[in-house]
């Protein structure tokens, strides 16, 4: 294979999987209008094309020939690239996420569906998904507006906290699979009995409730609370450079539900079935991944918001502890080669 | 004083998810009860007899105008929608109305120049839509406002009925 072809390749499963990322974050605002319409008794936006699946192209065209709104006494700079620094990081995480295996298209191995096969994957991931707070704080901060500067200050110190928990909980996935790859992750769980979920259900309960915290999403989306802060962070934001916010954290949370499933729910891997092909067990990702979607959806429209200093108890009073003890307890196991699962 | 006892909440409470596994089940299930939202176009509006829509005028059987122009609804529009001027005919019934104004969009469907009208000869239909793309095409005119009396026959019943409930031995 010469430079020029594994360059083509590259390109290829780049456009495809960043295509489909934007395209999921951006049906996934339909997603939730319908959802919650028919949690409500109600039917939902379904006047745009079929089913309203062109909604979110409507709305794209609204949020751009909307007005753009810059307060007084914003700094100009920080406040046009905020929304900027919001959606890039959740966008780039998606970069280690290993949708399939040994992809054979005409009798060619292209090898893994991702844009790239790195060995830190998760160090890669942890990195800039801490960066993208930025973009809550600096948006919040720039807009020179008091809810603003509440919504950043609390999305800081949410995501500090929880942060915590979302690390710890992925280190004891790392010394049960023994590697920071994503693809080695998903390898070793290829059977059923050996997805972490079940060696690990304590971790998985605490790392979905830390996506839901770290991605901002009801009920912790206390940066956005709108009986107290309006909107919080994006009060002053209008048009695209507000839809760019939700670009971000829809995109994250697309990020987060890939990444529970790589981490939990043994990726591509389809349940009694080791040999699927590639496609299947593609199929079998976006099933898991659309689950954990739905997820998000699910529990925004279920249940009312926690208040801001139990959010912080139970991520530094509950969850840090538990988590630690989870590493602990995981790293015995691995240390003294106890098999809780002899199969 | 009121001193409020809490209750201790036992452990399963205090993991809440228990609870957050029933909050989610119902809504999960509430996803495939029917939809009340009314698809409107498609839909039409449910009309019944109270139903209050835009006021019109009655064109009695013999083609004339039920009006006299005598200015009372004018007078009792709150919101100052309509505008007559009247003038006299050769007619049995001499006055009519020359010119006969309602700007929709000013009008609230409040129903006073129904109430006030002696002549019986505006009433509330069930008309509502009123889209357009202009302010000028919202005044409606005399030749916009007129319609049959059967058309407007069941309100006409409707506010007969109702009055009765308002007629002492009396003065009937």
């Amino acid at each position: 294979m010469s430079t020029f072809e594994g360059f083509l390749i590259a390109l290829v499963k780049t456009v495809v999987i960043f295509g489909t990322v934007v395209q999921v974050a951006a049906l996934m605002t339909l997603a939730e209008r319908r959802f919650s319409a028919w949690m409500q008794y109600r039917i939902g936006p379904n006047r745009v094309g079929p089913f309203g699946l062109l909604q979110p192209l409507a709305d794209g065209v609204k949020f751009i020939f909307k007005e753009e709104l810059t307060p007084d006494g914003a700094n100009k700079w920080i406040f046009r690239a905020a929304p900027v620094l919001a959606a890039l990081p959740a966008m780039m995480t998606i970069a280690v996420i290993p949708f399939a295996s040994h992809v054979t298209i005409g009798g060619r191995d292209f090898g893994t569906l991702s844009v790239t096969d790195l060995d830190v994957g998760i160090l890669y991931i942890l990195a800039l998904g801490g960066l993208s707070i930025y973009g809550v704080i600096l948006g919040g901060w720039a807009s020179n507006s008091k809810y603003s500067l509440m919504g950043a200050l609390r999305a800081s110190a949410q995501m500090i906290s929880y942060e915590l928990t979302l690390i710890l909980t992925i280190l004891a996935i790392v010394l049960m699979a023994g590697s920071l790859n994503l693809r080695e992750i998903v390898e070793a769980q290829s059977s059923v009995g050996s997805w972490h979920i079940l060696s690990q259900p304590l971790a998985f309960v605490m790392f979905v409730v830390a996506t839901f915290a770290e991605t901002n999403r009801h009920p912790f989306d206390f940066s956005e609370c709108e009986p107290e802060l309006v909107a919080g962070f994006h009060t002053e934001y209008s048009a695209m450079k507000w839809a760019m916010f939700y670009i971000g954290e829809y995109s994250a949370m697309t990020m987060m539900a890939c990444l529970t499933v790589v981490l939990f729910l043994g990726g591509w891997s389809v349940p009694f079935w080791e040999s699927a092909p590639w496609y299947v067990g593609l199929a079998a990702f976006l099933a898991k991944t659309s689950f954990f979607l739905f997820l998000f959806v699910w529990v925004r429209w279920s249940l009312p918001r926690f208040r801001f200093d139990q959010l912080m108890r139970l991520g530094w009073k509950v969850f840090l502890p538990l988590s630690l003890v989870n590493l602990l307890v995981t790293g015995a196991f691995k240390t003294f080669g106890w098999n809780l699962f002899p199969w | 004083m009121v001193i409020v006892k809490r209750k201790e909440l036992s452990l399963l409470e205090r993991l809440y998810l228990p609870a957050v596994m029933r909050g989610l089940s119902i809504t999960f299930l509430k996803m495939f009860e029917p939809k009340i939202t009314r698809q409107y176009p498609e839909e039409p509006l449910v009309k019944t007899d109270v139903t209050r829509g835009q006021p019109r005028l009655v064109v009695l059987e013999n083609d004339a105008i039920a009006c006299v122009s005598c200015g009372l609804c004018e007078a009792a529009c709150p919101a100052y929608a309509i505008t007559i001027d009247g003038h006299e005919t050769d007619r049995t019934i001499e006055r009519e109305p020359k010119r006969f104004d309602i700007d929709m969009l000013r009008c609230i469907l409040c129903g006073f120049c129904e109430e006030a009208c002696p002549a019986d000869a505006i009433y509330m239909s069930d008309e509502l839509e009123l889209a357009d793309y202009s302010r000028e095409s919202q005044i409606y005119d005399i030749e916009k406002l007129k319609r049959p009396k059967a058309a407007l026959q069941k309100r006409i019943d409707y506010v007969n009925r109702i009055n009765q409930r308002w007629q002492t031995p009396s003065s009937t």
